[in-house]
Formats: C-alpha cells, sequence, structure tokens
C-alpha cells in the first residue's frame, strides 16, 4: 500500500494549490468544459453498462430513494448505493485506488474538502451538466467543472418533544453546556462524518475550543455518523442532539415523530455536498446520466421532498413548514480550510472526547 | 457380617427383562460367582448389589434389612460394599496411595490409623515400592492389585467383583485367580464375583451361579456344576460337552445307535425327547470289547490329535452321530479304526429342557 | 536353476507417476505461505518506519502514549473478566446437562449451540435495542413496572460492563462445550467407585468429578479468554458510545485517514505474543498431570438425581439463556416488525416496511448476499479439503516436516481475526499478489482464520481411523492419494460434513478480518451490518441479522440430512 498517498505532506501540498487557486476564482478564466446534455445515445449506452456505483454519505434510505427516482426514470441502470461516513468514504476510494482498484463511479461527500482533494489527485473528471451550467450560481461549482454542490443542508441542534418542553428547549450551544443537559446529549464524531468535521471547524472557528471543551465534560452519548443522533432522539435515547443532520429532523417531523429543530442563536453550520465523477469510472456512461439527473430540478425536489434536504437550484421550492434558508443565521463555509485544518481538528477532538 | 440375599430380583429396561426373578442367597463368608455369556444380565445383578442400579421388582436384602426394592434403594455410599470394577476405575489424578486411602479417608479415621492400614495393605498386594506412582504409570497387573488395595482396606461387609480379571493377559489372570481366593480365604468377606470366564469360577467360587439371559440356570458348587449339569446351556457353558438329543426308551434308558443307553439325571418318560450331556473325558474309548456290555457303543475313529498331554478324537457311531473324547496320551488309536466306546452311566447326565 | 512357476503370471500393475507425494506437498506448501507470509510482512511493518530503517519507535509510542496504553490494558481486564464469567456460568450448565437428570437437557444444548453459532456483533446490536439507557427495551420496562420516568435505567450497555456482559453472552458456548464434552466422556465407574467406598454425591463430584474436568474448563477458560481478546465487533458497537477504546478498535482506528499502518502492525504483535505465551502455558499446566483415563472399556456415567432441585436448575439454566438467545432474538424480531425499534410491536404498529426497504431498495443487499454465501461455500469446500489432507499427513506421518505442518495448521489461533486482517492486508496489496478488491483475499483470510479447529477436528478422526485400513487399500496398489480418498475420507464422512458446516458458520459470522479486507464489489453481510450501525439503521440490522441466522440453519441442516452426505440412518 502506498502510504505516501495520505501523508500530510500531500494534503499540504493540496491545500496550498487550492489557496493559490482561491485567489485566482474570481478570474473568468473557467477551464470547465462546455455544458453536456443528456443525448439518446448517452442514455442507450448507459443502459449497456447496467448500474453506476455511487459512494455516497447520505443517509441510507434517502439515498436508496434518490436511486430509486433515477431508476424509474430510467430503466435498465440500477444504481449500487455504498452508503458509509464521509471520512470512511475518504479512507476507502483511497485504499482502493492506489491498489488499481477503480470500484467508484460518482461520489457524494459531505465533506467539500473531499472532492477538492480528489481533483488535486487529477482523479476527478470534468462534466458540466446541463442544468449546473445554467442555473447553479458559481459559489456551487466547481469553476473546473469537477464537482456541483448536489445538496446543501444544515447539522443542527434539535430536541425531543416528549422528553422535552418547548419553554425549557435550549436554543444556542451554550444552552447545551447549562449543567441539566448533562447525559442528556447525543453527538455524531468528525473522524467519521464529514458533516460533523465540516461543522466543527465552523463552530471551533466562531466559538472557539472552548465551548468542545466543555461540553466533553456533558457526558455526551457518541455515534459515529451525523445521520445517527436524529434517529437516538426519534427512539428517545437521548432528549437533545448537539448536532446531526437537519435533513433527517425534518423528516422525521413530517411523518409525525416527536422531534423539533433549533436554529442556534449563534449560526447554524452550513454544509455543501457536492458530487464529483471519476474519471476512471467503471461505467462512465451510466455515472455521466446520473451525474446529470442529479442537477435537475426533479432531483433537486426529490431531495428536498423526499429527502428533507436543500437545494442550489433556484427552481427548486422549498416545502411548506420548513423555515426557508435565508430565514436562518448561518455559519460560514469554507472548504479549504477544512481541507487545511481537517486532521489537526480530529486529534483534538479525539485529545477531548476519548475515542 | 450378615448374608446378602436376593428376592426375586427383576429389572427391565424398556420391555426387557434383563435380570428375571433372580433369586440367590449369598452366605456371609462365602464367595458366590455369576458366571455367564455377555448380556446374560450378570453384571446389571451385581449393580443392583450395589445400588447402582434400581430394581423393577423383588429386592434385595442385607441380613433382615431391605436396602433396595422398587419402592426404596440405599443409596451405595451406605452399603458398607466395596467393589472392583472391571476398567480398575483407578483415579488418574491421584498417586497409588492417595487411591487406596481414599475410602478411609471418609471415615474420618485418624491419619496414624490410616498411615498403618495402608502400610499393611501395600505388603499385602506387593505395591510398596508404588505407592507415590500414578495410575498411568502402571502395568495391568499393578492396577489391578492397586484396584484390589483399595478395595479391601475399607473392610467392607460384601465385596463385589466386575470381571477383575478380564483386563490381564494370559498368564496373569492365572496367577491372580488364586491370588483372589488367597485374600477371601484370609479375609472372609462375602464376596460376588462376576465373570465370564469359567475357569475363574471355578478356581475361585465357594457357589457358582450359571445365568443366562436374565435368569439363574443352575446353582451350585463347582463340582454339581460340572459333574451334574442340569440344562444343556450349562452342560455347554461348563467344560465341553457331548449333547445328543434321544428319544428315552423308559425312566432311565434312551436310545443311542440302535442301543439303549442308561442314563441318570433329569427324571424322564418314555417317548420323550431328551438331551444328554456326557464329557469327552469320561468317555472310554478302546479297541477291543469293553466287560462289561453296558453302554458300550461301536464307533468308528474319524480323527485323532496329539496334544501333548492328551488325545483328541472325533469319533463317529454306526447312526452318524460324531461324538468328541479326550484320552491320555498313550498310544494313538489311527484313524479309521474300528473302537469301543464306554458311556459310564453316572457320566451319562439327562438335561432339563 | 529352479523352474519358474507353473501358474500364469498376473498382469503386472502399472507403475506410473504416483502424484501423493508433490500433491501433498504442494498443500504443505500452500499453507505454509498462508500463514507465513502475512506474519512476516506484519513483522516487517511493525519494525520499520516509513524510510524502511529497522526501528523500535512504533513500540516506544504503544508503551509511551496513554492512547495506545490504556487500550491494551482495557483489552485484557476485559478478557479476564469475561473468561471468569463465562466459567461460572458455563461449568455447572454442563454439569448439569451432561450429568443431572435436569429435564430437558437435549434442548439446553441446543440453544447452547444457538447462542454459539449468532455472531457476536448482531447480539451486541441487539442488547442495544434491549438495555440502551432510553430506549432500551428492558429500560422501559423497568420504569413501567417502578414507576419511574425520565432517564432512569438499570442497565446501561454503553459501558465496560456492559460490553463484558455482552462479550460473556457469546463467549461461554466454547466453555460449555469443553466442559460437556469433558463430563460426556469422563468414565462413569470413577464416580461409582467413590461412591461404593462411601462418597455422597457431593463428595464425589469434589473430588473426583471436578478435578477431572478441570483441565477442560481450563482450556475452555484460555479459549473464552482469547475470543474475548480478539473481538472487533462488539467493542467497536458498543465501546464507541461508551467512550474508551480496545486493542482491536484502536488497531483498526490506525487505518482511519491518515493511516499509520506501522503502528498498527505495531499493536498487532502484542495481541499476538500473548495469545502465544498463554497457548503455551496452558499445554504446560495440563501437561505432565495425566489426566488422561487408564484402563478399558468406558461406562456410562450415571445420572445424578436432583429432586425438586432440578426445577430450580432448568430455571435457572433458562434465565441463563435469556442473555444470548431469548431476549436478543425477541428484540431483533421487534425491530424487524415495528415501525419505530424501541417500541414493542402491537397491532397498530406492526409493518413489512422493514422488510421491503431491505430486500428490494437496499441496493446492497443482494450482492452482499450473494458474496456471504459464495465465500461461505468455498471457504468451507477448499478449508475442509486442506483440513483432510494436512490432517492424514500429520496423523499418518506422511512426509518429513509433519509436525511443523502440524504446528502451521494450527498456528492461526494464535493470530487475531483483526491482526491477521492487517497482515493480510500489506501481504495482498502489494505486487505480485495483488488480491485486494477481490473475494479471493477474503477467501484467503476465512481458511485461514477457520484452519486450526478444522484441523483439529479431523486429527482427531483420522486417528479414530486405523491405518491398516489404507495400509491393506495400499498394498493392493492404491496410491497413498487414492486410499485416502476411497478408504479413509468415506469413513471420515460424518467428520468432514460437520467441518464443512463449523468453516461455513464461522465465514458468516466472521467480522474483524472482513472489515480490513472489503471494497464495495466484495461487500460481506457481516460489513453491511456493521455499516448499518454505524448509520444507525436499526430496523435494516435485524432484518438482515435474521437473515444471516436463517441461512446459517438452513444450510446446517440440509447438510445434515442429506444421506448422500451421511445421514444418520435410522437405527
Amino acid at each position: 500500500m502506498n502510504s505516501s498517498s495520505f501523508s500530510r505532506r500531500g494534503l499540504l501540498i493540496g491545500s496550498s494549490a487550492l489557496v493559490a487557486s482561491s485567489i485566482l476564482s474570481t478570474r473568468v478564466l473557467s477551464a470547465a468544459p462546455p455544458a453536456s446534455t443528456v443525448t439518446p445515445e448517452l442514455i442507450a449506452a448507459a443502459k449497456k453498462e447496467g448500474k453506476v456505483v455511487w459512494y455516497t454519505s447520505i443517509d441510507l434510505k434517502v439515498s436508496e430513494e434518490i436511486a430509486k427516482a433515477f431508476e424509474t426514470k430510467y430503466p435498465g441502470v440500477k444504481v449500487q448505493v455504498e452508503r458509509t461516513g464521509a471520512e470512511r468514504i475518504l479512507q476507502r476510494i483511497g485504499q482502493e485506488y492506489s491498489s488499481n482498484i477503480h470500484a467508484v463511479d460518482v461520489v457524494n461527500s459531505s465533506d467539500a474538502s473531499h472532492l477538492v482533494y480528489w481533483k488535486d489527485k487529477g482523479w476527478l473528471e470534468p462534466y458540466v451538466p446541463e442544468d449546473v451550467a445554467k442555473f447553479y450560481p458559481p459559489e456551487h461549482k466547481d469553476p473546473d467543472g469537477t464537482y456541483a454542490s448536489f445538496r446543501v443542508f444544515l447539522c443542527i441542534i434539535a430536541y425531543n418533544t416528549s422528553l422535552v418542553k418547548k419553554e425549557e428547549a435550549p436554543k444556542s450551544f451554550a444552552d447545551l453546556l447549562l449543567p441539566h443537559w448533562k447525559g442528556k446529549i447525543v453527538k455524531a464524531h468528525p473522524g467519521y462524518s464529514g458533516t460533523i468535521l465540516t461543522a466543527t471547524y465552523q463552530v471551533s472557528r466562531d466559538l472557539g475550543w472552548g465551548y468542545y471543551e466543555k461540553l466533553a465534560q456533558q457526558d455526551v452519548l457518541q455515534v459515529q455518523s451525523a445521520a445517527v443522533p436524529p434517529k437516538k432522539l426519534a427512539l428517545g435515547e437521548r432528549a437533545v442532539q448537539a448536532d446531526g443532520v437537519e435533513y433527517l429532523i425534518l423528516k422525521e417531523k413530517e411523518s409525525g415523530q416527536p422531534v423539533e429543530p433549533v436554529y442556534a442563536t449563534e449560526g447554524t453550520p452550513l454544509i455543501i455536498g457536492p458530487n464529483g465523477l471519476f474519471k476512471a469510472a467503471p461505467n462512465p456512461n451510466a455515472a455521466r446520466l446520473f451525474q446529470s439527473y442529479c442537477f435537475t430540478p426533479e432531483c433537486q425536489q426529490v431531495n428536498i421532498d423526499i429527502g428533507g434536504l436543500r437545494s442550489a437550484h433556484p427552481q427548486a421550492k422549498d416545502k411548506p413548514g420548513r423555515v426557508p434558508l435565508g430565514k436562518i443565521k448561518l455559519m460560514k463555509d469554507d472548504a479549504a480550510a477544512v481541507l487545511k485544518n481537517g486532521e489537526a481538528i480530529k486529534a483534538h477532538y479525539v485529545k477531548l472526547f476519548h475515542v | 457380617m450378615a448374608s446378602v440375599e436376593l428376592r426375586s430380583l427383576t429389572k427391565y429396561y424398556g420391555d426387557n427383562a434383563v435380570v428375571d426373578n433372580v433369586s440367590l442367597t449369598v452366605t456371609h463368608g462365602h464367595l458366590v460367582c455369576l458366571l455367564g455369556p455377555s448380556g446374560c444380565g450378570k453384571t446389571t445383578t451385581l449393580r443392583l448389589i450395589a445400588g447402582f442400579v434400581e430394581p423393577s421388582g423383588g429386592e434385595i436384602r442385607v441380613g433382615d434389612k431391605v436396602i433396595s426394592s422398587p419402592a426404596y434403594a440405599l443409596p451405595p455410599e451406605r452399603r458398607n460394599m466395596s467393589m472392583i470394577f472391571q476398567s480398575y476405575a483407578l483415579w488418574p489424578h491421584m498417586t497409588v496411595a492417595e487411591n487406596i486411602v481414599y475410602g478411609l479417608k471418609l471415615r474420618k479415621i485418624d491419619r496414624n490409623a490410616i498411615a498403618k492400614k495402608l502400610d499393611a495393605i501395600l505388603a499385602t498386594t506387593r505395591l510398596s515400592p508404588l505407592a507415590s506412582r500414578y495410575p498411568g504409570e502402571l502395568s495391568g497387573g499393578q492396577q489391578q492389585r492397586v484396584a484390589l488395595a483399595r478395595a479391601l482396606i475399607v473392610e467392607p461387609e460384601t465385596l463385589l467383583l466386575d470381571e477383575p480379571l478380564s483386563n490381564l493377559d494370559a498368564n496373569l489372570r492365572e496367577e491372580m485367580r488364586f491370588e483372589v481366593r488367597r485374600l477371601h480365604d484370609a479375609y472372609r468377606y462375602t464376596t460376588v464375583y462376576v465373570t465370564h470366564d469359567q475357569v475363574e469360577a471355578l478356581t475361585t467360587a465357594d457357589l457358582i451361579a450359571v445365568m443366562n439371559a436374565g435368569k439363574i440356570e443352575q446353582a451350585g458348587s463347582p463340582e454339581d456344576i460340572y459333574n451334574r449339569p442340569r440344562s444343556e446351556f450349562v452342560a455347554r457353558f461348563i467344560g465341553s460337552s457331548n449333547v445328543v438329543k434321544r428319544k428315552a426308551l423308559d425312566s432311565a434308558r434312551i436310545e443311542f445307535a440302535g442301543q439303549p443307553l442308561r442314563c441318570v439325571g433329569e427324571p424322564m418318560m418314555a417317548g420323550q425327547t431328551i438331551a444328554i450331556s456326557i464329557r469327552p473325558h469320561d468317555i472310554g474309548i478302546s479297541t477291543g470289547k469293553p466287560s462289561h456290555n453296558e453302554n458300550a457303543i461301536p464307533a468308528t475313529v474319524i480323527r485323532q490329535v496329539f496334544l501333548g498331554d492328551r488325545r483328541d478324537y472325533i469319533v463317529e457311531a454306526n447312526d452318524g452321530t460324531q461324538l468328541r473324547v479326550v484320552t491320555a496320551a498313550d498310544e494313538g488309536i489311527p484313524h479309521g479304526s474300528a473302537v469301543w466306546l464306554h458311556l459310564p452311566p453316572e457320566c451319562c447326565r439327562a438335561l432339563a429342557d | 536353476m529352479t523352474a519358474l512357476a507353473a501358474t500364469a503370471p498376473v498382469a503386472k500393475r502399472r507403475i506410473g507417476f504416483d502424484p501423493s507425494m508433490p500433491v501433498l506437498l504442494l498443500f504443505a506448501a500452500v499453507l505454509c505461505v498462508l500463514i507465513v507470509l502475512p506474519l512476516a510482512w506484519l513483522t516487517v511493518y511493525a519494525f520499520t518506519d516509513k524510510a524502511g530503517t529497522f526501528t523500535l519507535a512504533n513500540f516506544r509510542r504503544l508503551m509511551v502514549d496513554a492512547a495506545y496504553f490504556d487500550p491494551l490494558l482495557t483489552t485484557f481486564m476485559l478478557a479476564t473478566l469475561s473468561a471468569i464469567i463465562c466459567c461460572t456460568v458455563a461449568a455447572p450448565m454442563g454439569w448439569l446437562v451432561a450429568r443431572t437428570d435436569m429435564p430437558m437437557r437435549r434442548i439446553v444444548r441446543v440453544l447452547v449451540t444457538a447462542s454459539f453459532v449468532t455472531p457476536p456483533f448482531l447480539g451486541a446490536i441487539a442488547w442495544e435495542l434491549l438495555a440502551a439507557p432510553n430506549s432500551g427495551l428492558l429500560n422501559q420496562l423497568y420504569r413501567d413496572l417502578s414507576g419511574q420516568t425520565g432517564g432512569a435505567h438499570i442497565l446501561n450497555i454503553y459501558s465496560f460492563p456492559g460490553l463484558v456482559f455482552v462479550i460473556s453472552c457469546y463467549t461461554f458456548p466454547y466453555v460449555f462445550v469443553l466442559v460437556a464434552n469433558a463430563l460426556d466422556r469422563m468414565p462413569g465407574d470413577l464416580e461409582d467407585a467413590s461412591n461404593i467406598l462411601g462418597a455422597g454425591s457431593w463428595a464425589t463430584a469434589r473430588r473426583i468429578t471436578i478435578p477431572l474436568a478441570l483441565p477442560a474448563l481450563l482450556a475452555g477458560a484460555l479459549v473464552a479468554f482469547l475470543q474475548a481478546m480478539t473481538l472487533f465487533g462488539s467493542p467497536a458497537i458498543l465501546a464507541m458510545p461508551a467512550g474508551f477504546h480496545t486493542m482491536t478498535t484502536k488497531i483498526w482506528s490506525l487505518f482511519q485517514f491518515p493511516p499509520q499502518p506501522e503502528l498498527a502492525a505495531a499493536a498487532s504483535l502484542p495481541l499476538l505474543i500473548l495469545t502465544v505465551i498463554l497457548l503455551r502455558a496452558e499445554r504446560m499446566v495440563l501437561g505432565h498431570r495425566g489426566y488422561a483415563v487408564v484402563g478399558a472399556k468406558n461406562s456410562e456415567p450415571r445420572i445424578v438425581r436432583l429432586g425438586g432441585f432440578k426445577w430450580l436448575a432448568l430455571a435457572l439454566t433458562m434465565l441463563v439463556l435469556m442473555c444470548p438467545v431469548f431476549l436478543p432474538y425477541f428484540a431483533l424480531l421487534n425491530a424487524t416488525f415495528s415501525k419505530l425499534a424501541s417500541h414493542i410491536v402491537t397491532v397498530n404498529n406492526f409493518t413489512l416496511r422493514n422488510i421491503n426497504f431491505v430486500f428490494l431498495e437496499l441496493s446492497a443487499t443482494e450482492l452482499a448476499i450473494k458474496n456471504t454465501v459464495i465465500l461461505g461455500i468455498l471457504a468451507a469446500t477448499i478449508g475442509t479439503a486442506v483440513a483432510v489432507v494436512v490432517g492424514h499427513i500429520t496423523a499418518r506421518q506422511a512426509i518429513a516436516g509433519h509436525r511443523a505442518l502440524g504446528f502451521l495448521a494450527t498456528a492461526p489461533v494464535a493470530i487475531p481475526g483483526i491482526v491477521l486482517g492487517v497482515g493480510l492486508f500489506f501481504s495482498y496489496t502489494r505486487p505480485p499478489f495483488v488480491l485486494y478488491g477481490t473475494l479471493w483475499i477474503l477467501l484467503i483470510a476465512f481458511v485461514t482464520l477457520a484452519m486450526p479447529a478444522a484441523y483439529q477436528q479431523l486429527q482427531s478422526a483420522f486417528r479414530a481411523v486405523h491405518p491398516e485400513l489404507e495400509d491393506a487399500s495400499r498394498i493392493l496398489g492404491a496410491t497413498r492419494l487414492r486410499a485416502l480418498w476411497q478408504i479413509t475420507a468415506p469413513l471420515l464422512r460424518t467428520s468432514v460434513i460437520a467441518t464443512w458446516c463449523f468453516i461455513f458458520v464461522s465465514v458468516i459470522r466472521e467480522l474483524s478480518a472482513a472489515i480490513m479486507l472489503f471494497t464495495s464489489q466484495t461487500k460481506v453481510m457481516s460489513v453491511l451490518i456493521y455499516d448499518l450501525n454505524e448509520s444507525g439503521d436499526l430496523a435494516a440490522i435485524a432484518v438482515l441479522g435474521l437473515t444471516m441466522l436463517v441461512i446459517t440453519f438452513v444450510i446446517v441442516a440440509v447438510a445434515n440430512s442429506l444421506p448422500a452426505f451421511g445421514a444418520r440412518r435410522a437405527a
């Protein structure tokens, strides 16, 4: 195994290149290829390949629903969903590529910095679906066309309404540090989940590491995936989640489970989940078809309606009953910084929380 | 010490009567042998006496006390009996000495007394140099003596032996047969000895009970069993025997090879088909006609073998019946010769069915 | 010169090339490569740094850094406590089943087998459903019964005691089987001899039965210790939420991004060495004492009458069996059919949606089941074949160095699953054998891990077949291999079937090596379940877990009842 693929040196080189390119990003020297449309030849070629392998960190049921929507539109092309945490996806793709195994076609990660990393290694294929070219704002797509924001969502605090009364519910991160929440909190791990890594970066930047030091004393139930705290809340295992994906909370609330989102007064971490296509994809045509589908208003609406996610596509309509994105105070995202500090953040976290 | 009495003892396994209505009295101080082929129920009877098995019917008494009955059975540890098992059952994790004193330790006898008794029995069984060895290091004969010592040291009322010599080789077996009898005479326990080997039974027993298919076929002294077998089974099982089936002419004679043959034993009725047993070395064989006519049968020598200390003949009477005859190792009568057989009446035993 | 024999000569036996020797040597070579290669790479990685120079720095870090030393200590305590609990529970149960008239003894044996077959990680997840402090079904029951509210609970599975408990649940069958077998085989007249000399049941048990069963108990304790020490699934599921690592989860975490394989290798070696030491110690303790029974013709042991106590004994036994079998299986069934895993199934919240999801929507299911079954069958068949040949070589001492071969065949017992996974990863992700990404690397791992037990089972079966049976065949002209195939193997039929089933079952429940070596195309069911646990999809786990159990039971039942495979004919 070529461990130098993962050396810190490699990451630093990648990130400094990114810093350089971000300075230059305002230049309209776009290296992106022209927009690609879905042609009948593409569909036929995709059907011949028969399947597309999608590594994703979106919650399993939501991933499978998106897959089903695609399969319904394009019968004959199956989607093989490989779901695991974003940080694990990075490790698995790295492990596979360094042994010359090319199993993945399309990847979606809640850690946007990974897409940058893979792009730097030259593994991503520049491919710009029509919708991305026409509708997506520049901050939601790669200037070189290798990835775009498939989903947008938040990492939120939430609580179980049968265990906690509305008046007593926490309203901010600071509230979580109050003594009466000790032993009642569940949270996920930045070593596994890209969502949590990104959120930890934003929160530690805006509130300082002191917040996490105090949170570590609160006897939290430590889980891996950011998709787990909402489930633990619904089960009634803990009363409050310190972090976790908003989309599952919204889905559960809308299906009658006793959970309620909280948008912290200090701001809520914003998570971008881009989709990228691999050069060495084993099913390149099916991959392109899938990637194109992902950014259509149809698919984005599926994301919103069924997935509880939010979208960067201006034509996608927010579901009534949810707080619109514009009304929520957000923390700023910064993929480059996550790429640069990711390891340090994880190490610091492990030291504080002991796992 | 009291005698052991079995009264109509029965044991069923499923529908099978493994011990079928067995009655026997073991006079105290005597050595009784339960003799029979495998499957005859002798070991089960022994285990019933030991208390490892409970009877389906009948009872077992020691003296006046009932120790086994279908309703109640005294557990083995309270019967004050000792047993030597066919496999010796020596405990592999204890030394020879520890094996032997196990029973004494349970009786809470003080240490000095135990040591004395141990030394005595080790001397008697010639095991003194082996006292601190483990059973796995001993030979078959040595293990057997350890089992003996362990059983005798507790001075039981009753001693039970389950085929104790069957795992030894022939020479050792012969030596140990006498040893068992010698020890019995020295200590005078009431002993029940189970074996399938008739020579062991004949050597050691005061009383032999021949068992077959769960029943006692005949019980008696060794001479009794040997010389006066009452059934075909006993006749064949003990010693070798010629058994012929013929019609009885009257209450004391049967028809044999065209002649009347006088017999003793079970009463006969004219016309009844009855089995007669006559042992090979009781038959006289000669080339000349014997002086007395009675029970003299002409025959031809079919086969003759010289066995060192005796000669073994197969002769054929004129009705085709073949008999085996054993004589001293004198001059052999050659194959094909005509001979006269003499069958002494007291040796021709009429057998019960 | 004497005249030649007048009779016509018998047709000369064709002396062709006897393939026996080369084939045997080939098997031996394969075995060597299988086992020595990963260990060699492991050692290389442990003792070198990134530049490739020899160093002890990796070990130094292990000893000095609390992040590495603490898990070592935790693992040791975990294994010791588990072993003690297993012995305390399994020994009396073994005695009750083998020696007393407690009712339903056969059922108890079957249930213990069921707990043996259940993968420990599945049991851990099931116990999450039962004993999570707030949502656990048992804690809910407690709150209902005691009227307490809020976070009151009596059981917290996310804790060190919780982990010890779950591991003990699925390790005690090892001790039980060893003790029960030893008691089954103990000749009854050893105890009879004690009885007749005046010792009652209890004195006999104390002085005779227990000391003689002690070697089996010791061996069982050792196996339990080793199993507890090398488990990956249960600690990964329960320890992380509780906030601590064990050695296996630590090694696993060293392969997360960025991977530190040298440290992982260095952390693996202490586990390996500890295992080897314990195995040697066991052999030394049992060596002298001569616990083999002397004398011939072993008799059936006598049943101890428990009298009224037998119902109490049965109740206690069933209470014990609730922990590995009844409660977890109930929890899994409940989660399968309930809309929400923390709610008991009622008419209102009964649903088939979970089953529907797993089999019709979850795209990884079909591939995972297919991979698992294929690997199970392949590993069982190849493993049994290798074990038969190697067992034959050592039992008949067919080639020089057969003793070394026997040692190699049992060596993997000293290699924890995750350590082997690491070693195999190092060996087969580099030329010339790049097997990573294929099912082959998983196959190698599974066969290697199952080899020791398979080999031992077959070796004792071989010993029971007299060599003269083969010799008779060879003197008539059969080669050694042919004699093996035509004479010995059919006689070993039941053992061969048993071994096949054993390997199959162990493949299905294997996680610690699989987690290191799988890729998305070669995922197996155990890994899928592990992934689903990380994303908290408990209902899907329950469905898959029950499917795993069904597949296992079906295959074992079928293999044992096909007449072609030597089903026992009615006596």
